[in-house]
C-alpha cells in the first residue's frame, strides 16, 4: 500500500508548536482551555441571575462588587437583561461548541479514524484563532458604551433593533456571531473532508466510532445551517448599522415595512439544526463510552448510526415549533408538530440502544461512565419535558415561560455539559498523558448531577407554575409571589451546582502537575488513539493503521483466552484459533 | 529531528501527500464551502422573497424602478468572464500556458468592468433618491447587490494575484490547483449574479 499521508517535521520554534500551531492536538487543546474558560464565564453571568431571582435588588456577594461596584453592587434591570442575553450566547457559541465539537472533534478525528492530522491543518489554526478572536469581540461587547448585547440569546428584533438595544454592545454581539460562524465552518468543512478522505484502510464508514459519527453529522449540520444564522445576522447588522429595514416594523419603519417575523425563520432554520448540533457530539460520546465501559459491544450500531442520521435530516424541517405563537398557518404548525414528535422516534432508538448496551454488562463506574449516565438521565428528563412543547394545544400554554427554560437547559445544556466532562475525564489522560483523580471527579459528579437535577427540575416547576422566562423581579406579580421560596431553593441549587465545579477546576490542575501516569491505554479500550502512546507524537501514527473491525469488540471469550484481555484493538489481527465473527451480536453468543 | 531515528524502518514516509490526493482534499472542501455558501445567499433570498411577498405594491410606487440596461450588460460581462476564466483553464489542462496567462487578465478586467457598470447603477438610484434608508424595497436591492459585490471584489483580488502568478511561470499541466478553485468560486459568485439579475432586476 501507498503511504498517502505525509509526516511533518515537528517545529521547533515554540510558537510554531505550541501557538500558531496546525497540531490538532494543540488546537484541541486551545479550544478546551478558550471553552472552559468561557464555560465560567457563562456560569457566572448565571449564578447572578439566579442571584437576582432569589434575593431580588439586593447587592450580590463578592460578583457585586467585581462587576457591578457602579451601580453599587445590585443587578438592575439594564444589567438584568444583558446578563441573561450573555449567558445564553456566550454557553451556545463560545462554551459547548469549542468544547464539544472544536476541542473534542479535533482531538478525536484524526486519531479515532487513524489519520495523521486533519486535512488542512492551516484552515484548521485559522478556524481556532477567528473564534478566538470572535471570544475577544464578546468580551469588548461588555465594554462599549450604552451597554452591552441585551436582546435576549434569539436576538430577535424589534429588540436586537435600534430601537430596542441601542447600544454599540449589541451589534457587536451580532457581528462576533458571524465571526465565529466563520470559524465554525471552516472547523466543520475540516471535519467533513477529514472523515471522507483520511479514513486508514479498513476504517469503513460503519467501522467508525460513533463519535466520530456524531462528529460528521453535526460538522454538516454545521456547514449548511450556520451560514442561515450567518445571514439573519449579517441583514441585522444591515438594518443596525446603514438604517436597512428588513426586520424593523411598526412605527420605526419608514416608506414601508420590514418583517421582524422573517428574522424568527432565519434564527430557527439555523437555531433547530444548532441545538441537535450541540447534542449530537454528546449522543456521540455517550453511545461509545457506555460500550467501553459496560465492557459490551455497543448494542445494534447500525441502528444507531441510522437513528443519529435520521435525527440529522429531520433536524433540518422542525424548526417552526419555535414559532406556534407567531401566527403561523395551522396547517404549517400541525406539520411540523407531526415532524417533531417523530424525531421522538430515532431519540428513543439511541436511547433504547443506551440502554440495552449496559443490560447485563459489566459496568465499571469510572468518573467517565458516570457523566455518561448522567448525560442520559438529564437527556431523558430533557426530552420527555420537550413532548409538551412540541404539542401546540400545550405548548401554547407554556411559550416562553420557565418550563421552556427548562426543557432546554436539561436537554442542550445539561446534557452536553455533563457529555463535555464525560469527554475531558475520558480523553484528558490522551491529550496530557496523565489520569485525572477519580475521587474528585466523583465528588465532582455527585455535585453536578444532584444540583443540576434540582436546578433546572426547579425551572420547570416555576415555569408550571407560570413564571415567565427573562422576567426581572417575577414577585411584582402577585400571581407569581408565592414562587419566591421555589425560585430561591433553586437558585441555592445552583450556587451548590457551581461549586461543585470548583472540583474540576482543583482536579483538573493537579492532574495536569501530578496525576498518575496514564500509559497508551488506561481505559481498555480497543479504538485507534489507544494503540499510540500518551501523548500522542505529532504525525500521530507511525505507521498508518490497517482496520480489521468496528469500535466496540468487546467480551469475546476466545479472546479473553487467547490474549488475557476482554477486547480487541481494531487494528489488531485476531489471535490464531480464534474465528472472526459475523457482527457483534455473534461476540455476545 | 531527525524522522528516520524515531518512526525506524518504514520507508514509506513522504514529506507530501501526493497532488492528486491534496487536489481532491481541496476541491472537497471547496464544493462544502460553496454548499455552505449557498445556504448564506439562500437565507438573504429567502428574506428577500418573504419581504416581497407581503408587500402590497414591489417596488413602491414612490421609488425608483430599477434599470435593466446596465444590469444585463453586466450579465453578459459576468458570463463572458466565467468563459475565459474557463478557457483559461482548459488551456493550462492542455498544457497551453499562454491561454491562462491571457485568460487570467481577460477575466480580471471584466470583473472590474462589472464592478464600474454595477457602481453606475448604484450611483444613478441613489441620486434618484433610493437610499439605504428609503425602506424594505432598498434594503433588499443594496444588501443583496453589495454583499454580492464584496464577494466578486475578493475575486478579482484572487485574480490579480493569479495573473501574477501565471506571468510568473507558476502553473504548469500537472500544478493548477488554485486556478481550478478559484475558477469554482467565480462561476458560483457569477452563478449567484444570475439569480439576482433574475429575482432583483427582472421579476
Amino acid at each position: 500500500m501507498v503511504e498517502l499521508q505525509p509526516i511533518h517535521e515537528v517545529p521547533e520554534s515554540f510558537i510554531k508548536r505550541w501557538i500558531f500551531s496546525g497540531d490538532h492536538k494543540v488546537i484541541a487543546k486551545q479550544f478546551l482551555w478558550a471553552g472552559l474558560l468561557f464555560l465560567a464565564f457563562g456560569g457566572t453571568l448565571a449564578m447572578m441571575i439566579r442571584w437576582q431571582w432569589a434575593y431580588p435588588g439586593e447587592k450580590v456577594p463578592v460578583l457585586g462588587d467585581l462587576f457591578l461596584s457602579a451601580q453599587g453592587g445590585v443587578v438592575t434591570p439594564s444589567t438584568y437583561a444583558t446578563l441573561f442575553t450573555t449567558h445564553g450566547l456566550i454557553m451556545v457559541f463560545w462554551a459547548i461548541t469549542p468544547l464539544l465539537i472544536g476541542a473534542f472533534g479535533n482531538l478525536v478525528i484524526p486519531l479515532m479514524i487513524g489519520a495523521r492530522d486533519m486535512a488542512f491543518p492551516w484552515l484548521n489554526m485559522a478556524s481556532f484563532w477567528v473564534f478566538f478572536l470572535s471570544q475577544l469581540m464578546v468580551i469588548a461587547s461588555f465594554l462599549v458604551e450604552l451597554g452591552g448585547a441585551a436582546a435576549g440569546w434569539t436576538t430577535y428584533p424589534p429588540l436586537s433593533t435600534n430601537v430596542g438595544t441601542p447600544g454599540y454592545g449589541q451589534s457587536i454581539m451580532v457581528a462576533a456571531l458571524f465571526v465565529t460562524g466563520i470559524a465554525t465552518i471552516m472547523g466543520a468543512l475540516n471535519y467533513i473532508t477529514t472523515i471522507i478522505r483520511f479514513r486508514a484502510p479498513g476504517m469503513t464508514y460503519m467501522r467508525m466510532p460513533l463519535t466520530i459519527w456524531a462528529m460528521f453529522l453535526t460538522s454538516i449540520l454545521n456547514a449548511l445551517f450556520v451560514p442561515v444564522l450567518g445571514s439573519a445576522g449579517l441583514l441585522l447588522l444591515f438594518d443596525r448599522t446603514f438604517g436597512t429595514s428588513f426586520f424593523i416594523a411598526g412605527a420605526a419603519g419608514v416608506q414601508g415595512q420590514g418583517d421582524p417575523i422573517v428574522f424568527q425563520h432565519l434564527f430557527w432554520i439555523f437555531g433547530h439544526p444548532e441545538v441537535y448540533i450541540l447534542i449530537l457530539p454528546a449522543w456521540g460520546i455517550v453511545g461509545d463510552l457506555v460500550s467501553f465501559f459496560t465492557r459490551k459491544p455497543h448494542y445494534w450500531y447500525k441502528g444507531s448510526v441510522f437513528a443519529m442520521i435520521a435525527v440529522t435530516v429531520v433536524s433540518a424541517v422542525v424548526y417552526g415549533h419555535h414559532m406556534y405563537v407567531t401566527g403561523m398557518n395551522p396547517l404549517l404548525s400541525h406539520t411540523f408538530m407531526l415532524l417533531t414528535l417523530i424525531i421522538s422516534i430515532p431519540a428513543e432508538v439511541l436511547f433504547l440502544n443506551w440502554l440495552h448496551t449496559m443490560w447485563k454488562g459489566s459496568m465499571q463506574l469510572t468518573t467517565p461512565m458516570l457523566f455518561a449516565l448522567g448525560t442520559i438521565f438529564v437527556f431523558g428528563l430533557g426530552g420527555l419535558t420537550g413532548i409538551v412543547l412540541g404539542t401546540i394545544s400545550t405548548d401554547i400554554y407554556l411559550h416562553d415561560t420557565m418550563w421552556v427554560v427548562g426543557h432546554f437547559h436539561f436537554t442542550m445544556a445539561s446534557a452536553s455539559f455533563l457529555a463535555i466532562f464525560a469527554g475531558t475525564y475520558f480523553w484528558f489522560p490522551k491529550m496530557y498523558g496523565r489520569m485525572m483523580d477519580e475521587k474528585l471527579g466523583r465528588l465532582h459528579f455527585a455535585f453536578s448531577l444532584i444540583f443540576i437535577t434540582l436546578l433546572f427540575g426547579g425551572q420547570l416547576a416555576a415555569g408550571y407554575g407560570g413564571h415567565q422566562r427573562r422576567l426581572f423581579d417575577p414577585y411584582q406579580y402577585t400571581f407569581l409571589e408565592h414562587l419566591l421560596p421555589l425560585n430561591r431553593a433553586v437558585s441555592h441549587a445552583a450556587f451548590a451546582l457551581a461549586f461543585g465545579q470548583i472540583f474540576f477546576v482543583i482536579n483538573f490542575f493537579k492532574s495536569l502537575v501530578s496525576g498518575k501516569e496514564a500509559g497508551d491505554n488506561p481505559w481498555n479500550v480497543g479504538t485507534l488513539e489507544w494503540t499510540i502512546s500518551s501523548p500522542p507524537p505529532m504525525h500521530n501514527f507511525d505507521v498508518i493503521p490497517t482496520v480489521r473491525r468496528g469500535p466496540h469488540e468487546f467480551a469475546n471469550p476466545d479472546v479473553k483466552e487467547a490474549l488475557g484481555r476482554d477486547f480487541l484493538y481494531q487494528d489488531e489481527e485476531m489471535p490464531e484459533n480464534v474465528e472472526e465473527p459475523q457482527g457483534a451480536l455473534a461476540q455476545l453468543a | 529531528m531527525s524522522l528516520a531515528a524515531d518512526i525506524g524502518p518504514m520507508g514509506k514516509v513522504i514529506k507530501y501527500a501526493p497532488n492528486e490526493r491534496r487536489d481532491w482534499n481541496a476541491f472537497l472542501g471547496m464544493v462544502i464551502f460553496l454548499g455552505s455558501w449557498i445556504m448564506l445567499f439562500g437565507g438573504i433570498f429567502l428574506t428577500y422573497g418573504a419581504l416581497r411577498a407581503r408587500a402590497e405594491i414591489w417596488p413602491p410606487l414612490d421609488m425608483p424602478p430599477l434599470p435593466l440596461d446596465f444590469p444585463a450588460m453586466n450579465t453578459l460581462v459576468i458570463v463572458l468572464s466565467s468563459a475565459s476564466l474557463q478557457i483559461g483553464l482548459n488551456g493550462v489542462k492542455a498544457g497551453k500556458t499562454h491561454l491562462l496567462q491571457w485568460g487570467l487578465p481577460v477575466t480580471t478586467v471584466l470583473g472590474t468592468l462589472f464592478i464600474v457598470l454595477q457602481s453606475v447603477v448604484w450611483f444613478d438610484l441613489w441620486q434618484e433618491g433610493l437610499q439605504f434608508t428609503s425602506g424594505p424595497y432598498a434594503s433588499v436591492f443594496y444588501a443583496i447587490t453589495t454583499f454580492h459585490a464584496a464577494h466578486v471584489l475578493i475575486g478579482l483580488g484572487a485574480l490579480l494575484w493569479l495573473s501574477i502568478q501565471s506571468w510568473r511561470g507558476m502553473y504548469t499541466p500537472a500544478r493548477y490547483l488554485s486556478i481550478r478553485l478559484w475558477a469554482m468560486y467565480w462561476h458560483f459568485v457569477g452563478i449567484i449574479w444570475g439569480f439576482i439579475f433574475l429575482t432583483v432586476y427582472v421579476l
